[in-house]
């Protein structure tokens, strides 16, 4: 194209314009005719939708087996969701009488939202008389049951304990000299481990730290309150957020992640970036339910043979040693096409011993039902921990495991003490103040503000003051 | 003098260009590098290979996954067919309206352009949850006419068609058809579509390109894995395959490379039809 | 007009009736159903009661809409006082007489905005990460800068602006260069006879020259501004982010009305998204009268 000194592009060139139109509209004829030639995408019988990668795994060969021994209209499919895609499409999907699957395994974050509205608009079929009749009530480990219960009736099958243990790098400790049996509070913990934070990589500044916790996790958060026994929410459902308990936690929280004393590196799970930090040796302990050891095998081998477990340093000499982090249930749609066929599903994937076993194999997990906990499988040394046999340390751990609300706030209050934690740090960076004991002043007055803001919304709601009535 | 000016001048766009170009040389390198790899440097690993590459520790795997693991080529597919049909659909619909609004006297005219223009200032976001709600009412959430109807007939679109038309067609060309004795889809198909022809170039190219970016109405409307698009499908996948950055980064890429594509052939137009609101601006 | 009728009275409406038809049904009719739905508190789409104006009181009195509200102000100033000026800048430099390649330059400063927010969002989660992020690495690398310097934790708003600003910047060049490209010369070329530098230059014929481009691009910038969400909920995972540093209002509005389910909560901060901006394009339109 020609292009004098003072010639200015042109935008438009009519020539060409046909061209666009004429692609996009053969594209447009095509791909319509290619998906009218899909096939129907749904498969016969029960769907299941599970969150979990590890669950999944474990659950495909167990309903290969189901599938076997059942007529085709109860086969079971899975499918892998991520939690905000599985919380949107169930949502959705009972809010709208749209498609769901039977089957829905589903994370404790989720399930407040299923409860904010109507009791006769929770799309989950009531499960308590069944649970009753068949006496698994009674089979469960009873703290298992909260998360589920809404207006006092249960929604799911409970999946699991999660206790929480504290693992930690049983090599680099043993290289320092450290005895870790002198560790049994937090204060322990930060003396004893103290002398291991050090500079890796020569920069000058310290890339190694002994707690991966992070004032931006609000699940590890929330471990450590319910681990001191501090709570969101009482029985009634009424807030209790800002408490000297829940002030102290955060204000220790607040002083681990910054300031002259730190100890805390942010090293996420299920990230890359994490496991890179975990496997340069930069984080030395971690809090650890049983779904991380299962997680932490897949993801991390070449940490095998490096870690141990110990309980949960306490908040106070003889204090609770362990928390709860986590969870899940099995839920079936009231609107499934064969509910009775899902239940029997739902109660072997869950009750079956086989499976149990399974699940601490593969996924690390210990069985809420609590006539399995005495299987030898529990007592087996794992070389993984150098040996240990972790299975019997998390169900020893069990029966001391903190009770958590059913509250639908609950993810809200989460999110509003998170809030709290970082302003909290802010707050200590700008005044150069990391006493612990200084910050929790300023605490409680943060918790006051989150308490009146989670109040605020649950005065809105008008569906739960109807159900009230 | 000048000269330096000249220099200095491509100095600056040079370093502009680089860091532009970061993000994608990025996002290639990324997609091709083995999990082990990753880390390693922040784009090709260093090794003892041609240019001093570490060539064995790339992989094409993450692509095969693509397909292999995921049936990414579905959602594709959904992509091209949401936006090439709305594309089709709109750019009718528009100009047909456009025409009508800009050529004929009929009642009630002054009415519906009064409506376009109230509406161009209406933000889609207003929109969303009373559309959703009306979607559920008429059955048509988690349908693929769900997300493409509400989309279909944008206050803008008819907009732009009423301007181009009133400006390019004379009247007269119109009569000579009539007197001629043409009937009046003829005469739009053959005198009023050639010369609004720039427009529906332009047109058709920025609906594509909106809605392949669309997340938010699919991502509200539709339910089914198999009916998302890609952008609904990458959201996911961030989610699920947070530890897999080569099969998200391969994922990231396979999006946008059609429409980069589409842009490197079309870019005149392209750039001709998302500026076309600024003429009369 | 027509000296000449249409053959049939009909013809207009025939061709007006496969938009409208649209338009009518999910244009018009959805506006109405806002305004109902703005004094409902809903449940998803089923379950409603009527609360009046319940929703605009407990709105004014949310913290969090507040806050969401100054985020999104942040990212417009951040947009307009930051990425217009490069862009600007941009156009300048290719409007540069004697340069070769323009079209090249031009090429590449556009791509970024054809590349969609979600995969932009995919892409800077992991630019953005902390350790081993690329841009940390890099500055860490060049000069010796924090590699832990948390972007997502608590500079949540600068790293949207810088993400937007990759993706924007070249965008908003084509309208600048456009108008650039219409000064006229001679203007130019006098105000070099009368002997203005060329800062002057600048300030005196270029700027008053591209006003209405600049006013029109404000404008847009405003628009798409106070319509974040894609990249904000992809980068901070579907949340607002540490103590909601990146909670938009479209995200608050998304949270409320799809995963609480309160249609009509997210309806009223439909209302007030759309208030703005009808605030904003009138104050354009009565500046560009002037």
């Amino acid at each position: 194209m020609p292009r004098g000194p003072h010639h200015r592009d042109a935008w438009v060139s009519p020539g060409s314009l046909g061209l666009g139109v004429w692609i996009i509209t053969i594209v447009a004829a095509a791909s319509t005719l290619l998906l009218a030639l899909q096939p129907a995408d749904r498969n016969p019988g029960l769907q299941m939708w599970t969150r979990a990668r590890t669950h999944f795994n474990l659950y495909t060969p167990f309903t290969a087996e189901w599938n076997a021994h059942v007529p085709p209209t109860e086969h079971v499919t899975l499918h892998l969701l991520s939690d905000v895609a599985l919380e949107q499409r169930m949502l959705a999907g009972f809010l709208t009488n749209t498609y769901t699957a039977d089957l829905i395994e589903l994370e404790r974050r989720s399930v407040g939202r299923l409860f904010t509205g109507p009791a006769d608009e929770i799309g989950f079929l009531d499960l308590t008389d069944r649970l009753h009749e068949t006496g698994i009530f009674d089979r469960i480990n009873q703290p298992s049951f909260s998360p589920w219960t809404s207006r006092g009736r249960i929604y799911g099958l409970p999946h699991d304990v999660h206790p929480v243990l504290l693992a930690y790098r049983a090599d680099l400790v043993a290289d320092a000299g450290i005895n870790m049996n002198e560790i049994e509070t937090w204060n322990d913990f930060e003396r004893v481990l103290r002398p291991l934070i050090a500079d890796l990589d020569g920069d000058g500044r310290p890339d190694r730290y002994l707690l991966n916790i992070w004032h931006t996790n609000m699940d590890m958060t929330e471990c450590l309150i319910l681990q001191a026994g501090g709570t969101f929410f009482d029985v009634q459902g009424r807030p209790t957020i800002a408490t000297t308990i829940n002030a102290n936690v955060i204000a220790r929280i607040v002083s681990w992640v910054c300031g002259p004393m730190r100890i805390a590196i942010d090293a996420p799970e299920f990230s890359a970036a994490g496991n890179q930090l975990r496997l340069e040796g930069a984080v030395i302990a971690s809090l650890a339910p049983d779904w991380l050891c299962g997680v932490w095998k897949t993801d991390m081998p070449g940490l095998a043979g490096k870690v141990r477990l110990i309980p949960l340093p306490a908040w106070t000499p003889g204090g609770r040693r362990t928390s709860v982090w986590g969870g899940s249930m099995l839920g079936i749609a009231r609107r499934s096409s064969d509910p009775e066929a899902a239940w029997r599903f739902a109660q072997q994937l869950y009750l079956d011993a086989n499976l149990a076993e399974k699940l601490y194999r593969e996924a690390g997990i210990i069985t809420p039902a609590t006539d399995l906990w005495n299987q030898p499988v529990y007592d087996e040394p794992d070389p993984y921990f150098g040996g240990q046999p972790v299975g019997r340390a998390y169900i020893n751990a069990a029966p001391g495991v903190p009770l958590r609300t059913s509250s639908p706030y609950n993810m809200l209050a989460k999110a509003r003490v998170q809030d709290a934690v970082y302003d909290l740090r802010s707050y200590a960076i700008a005044h150069d103040e990391f006493d612990p004991a200084v910050l929790a002043a300023e605490a409680q007055h943060l918790l006051e503000y989150a308490e009146s803001a989670v109040q605020r919304q649950i005065q809105r709601n008008v569906f739960l003051r109807e159900d009230a009535k | 003098m000048a000269r330096l000016r000249l220099v200095i001048t491509y100095v600056a766009l040079a370093a502009c260009s680089i860091i532009i170009l970061i993000p994608f040389a990025y996002l290639v390198c990324a997609s091709l590098k083995t999990s082990a790899a990753f880390f390693s440097s922040p784009f090709l690993p260093p090794g003892d290979g041609w240019f001093g590459i570490a060539w064995d520790q790339l992989t094409l795997s993450h692509f095969t996954r693509l397909h292999s693991e995921l049936h990414f080529e579905r959602q594709l597919l959904n992509s091209l067919f949401f936006s090439a049909t709305l594309s089709v659909l709109a750019t009718l619909a528009c100009a047909m309206g456009g025409y009508a609004l800009a050529k004929f006297h009929f009642r009630g005219r002054v009415t519906l352009t009064a409506l376009v223009l109230g509406m161009l200032v209406v933000p889609g976001t207003l929109l969303l949850a009373p559309t959703y709600r009306l979607l559920y009412q008429l059955g048509l959430l988690d349908t693929y006419a769900g997300v493409l109807l509400p989309l279909a007939a944008p206050a803008f679109g008819v907009f732009l068609f009423r301007q181009a038309a009133s400006s390019t067609i004379p009247d007269a060309l119109l009569e000579a058809a009539r007197l001629d004795g043409a009937g009046e889809i003829r005469t739009f198909f053959a005198i009023v579509v050639p010369l609004l022809r720039p427009m529906i170039g332009a047109f058709m190219l920025i609906s594509f390109l909106s809605m392949w970016n669309n997340f938010i109405w699919p991502q509200v409307v539709l339910q089914s894995g198999a009916k998302y698009p890609l952008s609904v499908a990458i959201a996911q996948l961030k989610n699920v395959y947070s530890q897999d950055y080569g099969l998200l980064m391969a994922a990231t890429l396979v999006s946008i490379l059609p429409v980069l594509l589409l842009f490197l052939t079309l870019q005149r137009d392209f750039i001709a039809g998302l500026t076309s609101g600024a003429v009369k601006g | 007009m027509n000296a000449v009728p249409p053959r049939s009275r009909w013809a207009p409406y025939a061709f007006c009736a496969p938009f409208f038809a649209i338009f009518l049904l999910f244009g018009v009719y959805p506006i109405i159903q806002s305004a109902v739905l703005a004094t409902q508190q809903t449940y998803g789409p089923k379950a409603s009661r009527f609360v009046g104006l319940a929703n605009f009181k407990d709105l004014l009195a949310d913290p969090l809409f507040w806050r969401a509200l100054w985020n999104t102000t942040v990212f417009a100033a951040g947009s307009i006082f930051i990425q217009l000026p490069c862009s600007l800048g941009l156009a300048l430099l290719l409007n540069q007489p004697k340069l070769r390649g323009r079209a090249f330059f031009r090429l590449i400063f556009f791509a970024p905005s054809l590349v969609g927010l979600v995969f932009v969002a995919v892409i800077f989660s992991l630019i953005f990460e902390k350790r081993t992020g690329l841009l940390n690495v890099l500055l860490h690398g060049a000069f010796g800068c924090d590699p832990e310097f948390p972007w997502l934790e608590s500079y949540v708003m600068p790293a949207l602006i810088i993400a937007a600003l990759w993706m924007y910047a070249g965008f908003n060049m084509v309208y600048f260069l456009a108008a650039l490209q219409a000064v006229e010369r001679d203007l130019v070329e006098a105000a070099v006879v009368d002997g203005a530098n060329a800062w002057q230059r600048f300030v005196h014929v270029t700027l008053p020259a591209i006003r209405p481009v600049g006013a029109f691009v404000v404008l847009l910038s405003l628009v798409g501004s106070f319509q974040l969400f894609e990249l904000p909920y992809l980068l901070l995972n579907a949340t607002g982010g540490p103590d909601n540093q990146g909670l938009t209002l479209v995200m608050y509005l998304y949270q409320m009305g799809f995963e609480t389910g309160d249609l009509g909560y997210a309806s009223t901060i439909g209302w007030v998204i759309a208030v703005l901006l009808g605030t904003f394009a009138a104050v354009q339109w009565r500046l560009s009268r002037d």
